[in-house]
């Protein structure tokens, strides 16, 4: 059955089901419903097609390489498909699919407001960039795929036109991707230029013969274009803005899927076409990675907007990921390549959970948010009774997103540990303590986001309402539940296989060629015990799970016995003998602020208060206060603005050659054809 | 057959002897204030009194605030039966792990500071702030001195450690030593202690624990208090069975077992004293003054671990 | 041919002198006549290849070629410079001795050795593409020093001759398709002439390009 699957038509069936999801969605864009229908439809069409075709390929051995020749010199399409493409194939389909679903019910909020049938447009050629993306083997075809997908992401972000922040923080997104466009392409074309070609494989047969410094340079470049597609600090600005403008479940794919291809390209240039690697690469990953998990988290406890909480959350699991990922590094360049695929293992895990409660967070937000008309967490509460499935799946989500067994969160942060913990007992002197920063910034890492989501699942939906908005909300529409609810049966099912997952995983990362022919430093019993380096660790997620779960029927048992026949009467909280109003509670604000202060060294809260007086000689009973409380932007202030300023600067001086006058312009042609044909010959 | 009754000895232990040490903890305390105090056997009164009553829930609360207290004390549960108590020759690959058991625990912060939250009183809004606040600093510490045990025996799991630790000669002691020190601070933090906090205050300046949980009653109440002291009876025998596992029974022989349960009750009991010589000798630290304690627990097991490998 | 190298060189070094001479006009009608006589030249140069092999395409194209550069355009830009009263061009940038020696460094350029490399392509007639290199930048300095825009659009027709001379000198295939490229740059040069032209002097009142400066509503 896999076999059939695994075809070159199946393929580029799911590449024409995208195609004809946003063709059709522009055929029917006069009518809201049918181009909402048309493009979902294909798209959950693609997606399943999706999800079979990567698990059939992942469970072959067969190089699987199409190659579609161009009238273009150097422009083929080519189209490798190993095990690692094949995994970030399931990722982008397996949310897409998720996501298609729940939009099929969120959309309806934009009929008659924004075209439906752009939204379908720009969402399916998104998708279908992305699968390009992950599956490109020629560099120039890469670039275009890579610019099909950021700029249909663009529109996206831009969808919801009429709010004048949503086309900044589009505009935002659109220079910082070009950005990081322009470092990939000198990567990649210095890339060309030393082995001379623009296919993969060819770069991948004469990688050697790379100089040792234009690899480290291909390196910094790399490192710093893809970093700033997977929103890396200090390259991250776009993320907070951008993501929250998105519709949500384009924010989800974004979050989710998107950020990841930055990975992927990372993963892919420096294990799989690089084979000596320095040593210090895995450091300066692992550095990254610290602070980019650190002050992610960091950041988002001073949010309180719901979606930009949820993006810079977004940006420390990055920087998890990065953990794995520069372990991976320093392990093979010390040839421990074991502990390598062990490291690797762990990243690539944490990618597809990441996905996976990302996008539950992102998909239930937008189901609050769609129906609260508001994304400010001060202003919701109570919506539990209001909303429960989806209080439940954002639930799910925090939990997950928090580490808590026996979701999937927890193992693969568990893998990453481990990781780390080998570090710190091989390593030199050096990088042992690059490692144990590493881990320190983890378990820090890990704590923060578990009190980050319990102020916001708290303040979005226990207590009372805070305001009206709240007070209307409603439950969402079943296809909204549905892509929810299907989301939080992946990530709890996805913890308790995480045993059998390893095994895939370290199938897929011994496909790279770095690692090939490698045994991992972890083993996975027949009972799904993870084993890591022969005793040094283990745990089994079944077991968490059945434990957990008597643990829980136990309690229940003992209450059961011991207190049979009390009653519960419900009455009102304790209100020290007022009356109970919104303003009794705790606020986001409030909540996160012990913290904030805490921390000021690196947040840098500033706090402005006004007092009007009644009467103002007399300072005496103010007649209002008024009081701000701001973070400020240490990137826009210290990194951001200046280098603006300079570019500004440069260019003001550059703006005097365009005088105005025609004669000057000719004249600058005339002797740039002089200067030229002087050269020339 | 033996095996399967030590497990079952095993697991009930810890729930069962925990509001005992609590009773001693106050007792302890109350002798240092000059007072009779109440008999060591006083919690297990409060609990079946408290098991006794009726309820009353607020009408705001949601099923979270009926469901946490559960959930907290399966916590506890879970992590009682992965801990090395009086045993060590018993073998748990599947949840003995650091992490799982931090981790476990970290489920039952997480409910208790919802349930805080759920009420939607003054109270529990800030006693979940400050919860989440320590809690997210106290775990480094928590983590890394259990790390300079792992470190040290070759293993991250809880009874191969104490097997390993009993068998370690004196001159690796010393990073076992500050690792100790790291982890008791870690260890008055997490059971909300001196001088993290009172366990009897019900003031709104210095309470964490006991605001998140001041709307609770009857039953529910009961399940939050035994979880509390089993929290603290948990990490009372982490820090005796894997710092100090000399006693710990090796073999399966009656009389190892036994004095493996003598020599942990007065290892506890040991313990107990120091929690309340501590409690009655110094005063509750202001709430910005506590991350530097818990930095300086860190930073003592980070040096630890610099001087183990 | 040799017959016909000393007409050749004759015609061409009309052009070039004309393409001089309009550095050094004050009136456009004098421009214009200039360029009349440029346009004929190149007329004349065109007929050449109906001595060796009489096809009528070729005479169809030159004769056209001739009609439109020789007596349409000059009639043209006459009956436009009338309309509008356009009778002096405007002033140039440079003064008339500065501006004769940019034109002789020009010229000289033309014969160094760089640009004869490029005249060596057809070695035959190699002095010939010098000078009709010479022609082209010549005329493209004089759209840069002139401030009128009727000057630079002779300028730029007079470029488009130089660049058929050239053309015509480098043993390219004399196909329909160069007549008609040839044309057609011509048409659209006239279009764009008349359009612009009378919209820009009735908008801004003149045709000095200093005055174009500012935009108005």
């Amino acid at each position: 059955m896999f076999e059939t699957m695994l075809s070159q038509s199946t393929f580029f069936a799911i590449m024409a089901l995208f195609v004809l999801g946003a063709i059709t969605a522009l055929f029917f864009r006069k009518d809201d419903k049918l181009a909402n229908l048309a493009s979902s439809f294909f798209a959950i069409l693609g997606s399943l097609l999706g999800i079979a075709y990567s698990i059939a390929a992942i469970n072959s051995d067969a190089a699987i390489f199409y190659e579609i020749k161009s009238s273009f010199p150097l422009l083929s399409f080519n189209f490798n498909i190993d095990h690692l493409a094949a995994f970030f194939i399931f990722i982008i389909s397996l949310i897409s699919l998720f996501c298609s679903i729940y939009g099929i019910g969120y959309i309806k909020h934009y009929y008659g407001k924004y075209s439906i049938g752009g939204l379908g447009f720009f969402y399916n050629l998104f998708i279908l960039g992305m699968l390009c993306v992950v599956t490109a083997s020629n560099i120039l075809f890469f670039l275009m795929v890579w610019e099909i997908m950021s700029l249909a992401s663009y529109f996206l972000v831009i969808y919801e036109r009429d709010k004048q922040e949503n086309v900044k923080a589009g505009f935002l997104y659109f220079v910082m991707t070009h950005i990081g466009t322009a470092f990939i392409i000198l990567a990649l074309l210095l890339m060309y230029k030393f082995t001379g070609s623009f296919d993969f494989f060819a770069i991948k047969e004469s990688a050697g013969s790379i100089p040792p410094l234009v690899k480290d340079i291909i390196f910094i470049l790399a490192l710093i274009g893809f970093g700033t597609k997977a929103g890396v600090i200090p390259f991250h600005i776009w993320l907070p803005s951008a993501h929250p403008a998105a519709p949500s479940h384009v924010s989800a794919l974004m979050s989710g899927v998107m950020i990841k291809t930055g990975i992927y390209m990372m993963i892919r240039i420096f294990f799989d076409i690089f084979t000596d690697i320095p040593i210090w690469w895995g450091g300066v990953v692992l550095i990254i990675g610290a602070v980019s998990a650190l002050l992610g988290v960091l950041y988002a406890l001073t949010e309180h907007d719901l979606k930009k909480l949820l993006a810079y959350h977004s940006i420390e699991n990055i920087g998890i990921i990065l953990f794995g990922i520069g372990s991976a590094l320093s392990f093979s360049s010390m040839g421990m390549n074991s502990f390598a695929i062990l490291g690797l293992v762990a990243a690539l895990f944490h990618t597809l959970n990441h996905a996976t409660f990302k996008s539950l967070l992102f998909l239930s937000a937008g189901s609050v948010i769609s129906k609260t008309h508001t994304g400010n967490i001060e202003e919701y509460g109570g919506l539990i009774k209001y909303m429960p499935q989806t209080a439940f799946f954002f639930l799910v989500g925090s939990m997950a997103i928090s580490a808590l067994p026996p979701f999937n969160g927890f193992f693969s942060e568990w893998l990453t540990f481990q990781a780390l913990f080998e570090g710190i007992r091989s390593m030199g002197a050096a990088y042992r303590w690059i490692f144990i920063f590493s881990a320190g910034s983890l378990i820090l890492t890990s704590g923060l986001a578990l009190a980050c989501f319990v102020k916001a699942f708290g303040i979005t939906f226990l207590a009372r309402p805070r305001s009206e908005h709240a007070k209307q909300a409603k439950e969402s529409l079943f296809s909204l539940k549905f892509g929810m609810a299907a989301l939080s049966a992946v990530c709890l099912l996805l913890g308790l296989f995480s045993g059998f997952l390893s095994g895939i995983f370290n199938n897929i990362v011994r496909g790279i060629r770095l690692f090939n022919g490698y045994e991992p430093a972890f083993s996975v019993s027949q009972s799904h015990i993870i084993n890591i380096n022969s005793g040094f660790s283990s745990l089994s997620a079944p077991a968490i799970f059945v434990v957990l779960s008597l643990a829980g029927i136990a309690a229940l048992a003992i209450t059961r016995l011991l207190a049979k026949d009390q009653k519960v009467k419900i009455g009102a909280t304790w209100d020290c003998g007022t009356d109970l109003g919104p303003r009794m509670e705790i606020t986001a604000t409030g909540f996160s602020r012990t913290i904030i202060m805490i921390f000021k060294g690196i947040l840098k809260p500033s706090k402005q208060a006004e007092i009007e007086y009644r009467d103002a000689n007399m300072r005496y009973f103010p007649k209002s206060r008024t009081l701000v409380l701001e973070i400020s932007d240490v990137y826009r202030k210290y990194f951001y603005k200046p280098l603006y300023n300079f570019v500004l600067k440069i260019s003001g001086q550059v703006k005097k050659i365009q005088s105005g006058n025609v004669n000057a312009y000719v004249l600058y042609i005339f002797t740039a054809l002089i200067l030229l044909l002087f050269f020339a010959v | 057959m033996a095996e399967i009754i030590i497990w079952i000895i095993q697991i009930l232990i810890l729930p069962a002897l925990s509001p005992l040490c609590v009773g001693i903890i106050r007792k302890i305390k109350a002798r240092f204030q000059n007072r009779q105090g109440a008999s060591i056997f006083q919690p297990y009164n409060d609990l079946w009194k408290l098991f006794h009553k009726d309820e009353v829930i607020s009408r705001d609360a949601s099923w979270i605030f009926r469901f946490a207290p559960f959930a907290i004390f399966g916590a506890t549960l879970a992590v009682s039966a992965s801990i090395p108590i009086f045993a060590s020759f018993l073998s748990n690959n599947f949840t003995g792990d650091i992490l799982t058991i931090i981790y476990i625990l970290a489920i039952g912060t997480f409910f208790l500071a919802l349930a805080g939250l759920d009420v939607g009183g003054a109270f529990g809004g800030f006693g979940s702030s400050r919860e989440m606040t320590v809690s997210s600093l106290a775990e480094g510490g928590l983590l890394f001195s259990l790390l300079v045990l792992s470190f040290v025996s070759g293993t991250t799991n809880l009874f191969s450690i104490s097997g390993t630790i009993d068998s370690l000669s004196l001159a690796s002691l010393l990073p076992v030593v500050l690792a100790f020190l790291g982890f008791f601070i870690a260890l008055l933090a997490e059971t909300a202690r001196f001088p993290f906090d009172n366990p009897s205050t019900h003031l709104e300046l210095t309470m964490i624990h006991e605001a998140m949980i001041i709307e609770y009653s009857g039953k529910r109440l009961a399940l939050i208090e035994w979880a509390s002291a089993s929290k603290l009876l948990i990490f009372i025998t982490l820090g005796s069975s894997l710092f100090f596992p000399w006693g710990i029974a090796q073999s399966l022989s009656l009389s190892a077992i036994i004095f493996g349960i003598l020599v942990f009750l007065a290892k506890a009991l040991i313990f107990c004293l120091a929690i309340a010589v501590i409690e009655s000798g110094i005063a509750k630290l202001r709430l910005f003054r506590l991350p530097d304690l818990l930095l300086f627990s860190f930073i003592l097991s980070i040096i630890a671990i610099g001087l183990t490998i | 041919m040799t017959d016909y190298s000393s007409l050749q060189s004759l015609m061409i070094a009309a052009i070039f002198l004309s393409a001089v001479l309009l550095h050094l006009t004050k009136k456009n009608s004098s421009a214009i006549l200039l360029y009349f006589i440029q346009s004929l030249a190149i007329g004349i140069l065109l007929f050449r290849p109906l001595a060796e092999n009489f096809s009528l395409i070729i005479l169809l194209m030159a004769g056209l070629t001739l009609a439109i550069k020789a007596v349409i355009a000059p009639l043209f830009f006459l009956r436009l410079v009338k309309r509008h009263q356009l009778k002096f061009s405007a002033s140039t940038y440079l003064n008339t001795p500065l501006t004769l020696i940019v034109i002789a460094a020009l010229a000289a350029l033309t014969n160094s050795r760089i640009f004869s490399h490029i005249a060596s392509i057809e070695p035959a007639s190699q002095k010939i593409l010098s000078l009709a290199i010479a022609v082209v930048l010549v005329s493209f300095f004089l759209i840069i020093n002139r401030k009128g825009a009727i000057s630079q659009i002779i300028g730029i027709l007079s470029l488009e001759n130089g660049i058929v001379a050239f053309a015509l000198f480098s043993g390219l295939e004399q196909s329909p398709a160069l007549q008609i490229g040839i044309m057609f740059d011509l048409l659209v040069w006239v279009i764009i002439a008349a359009v612009f032209i009378s919209m820009i002097y009735k908008q801004f009142g003149s045709l000095d390009v200093t005055e174009l400066k500012h935009l108005k509503e």
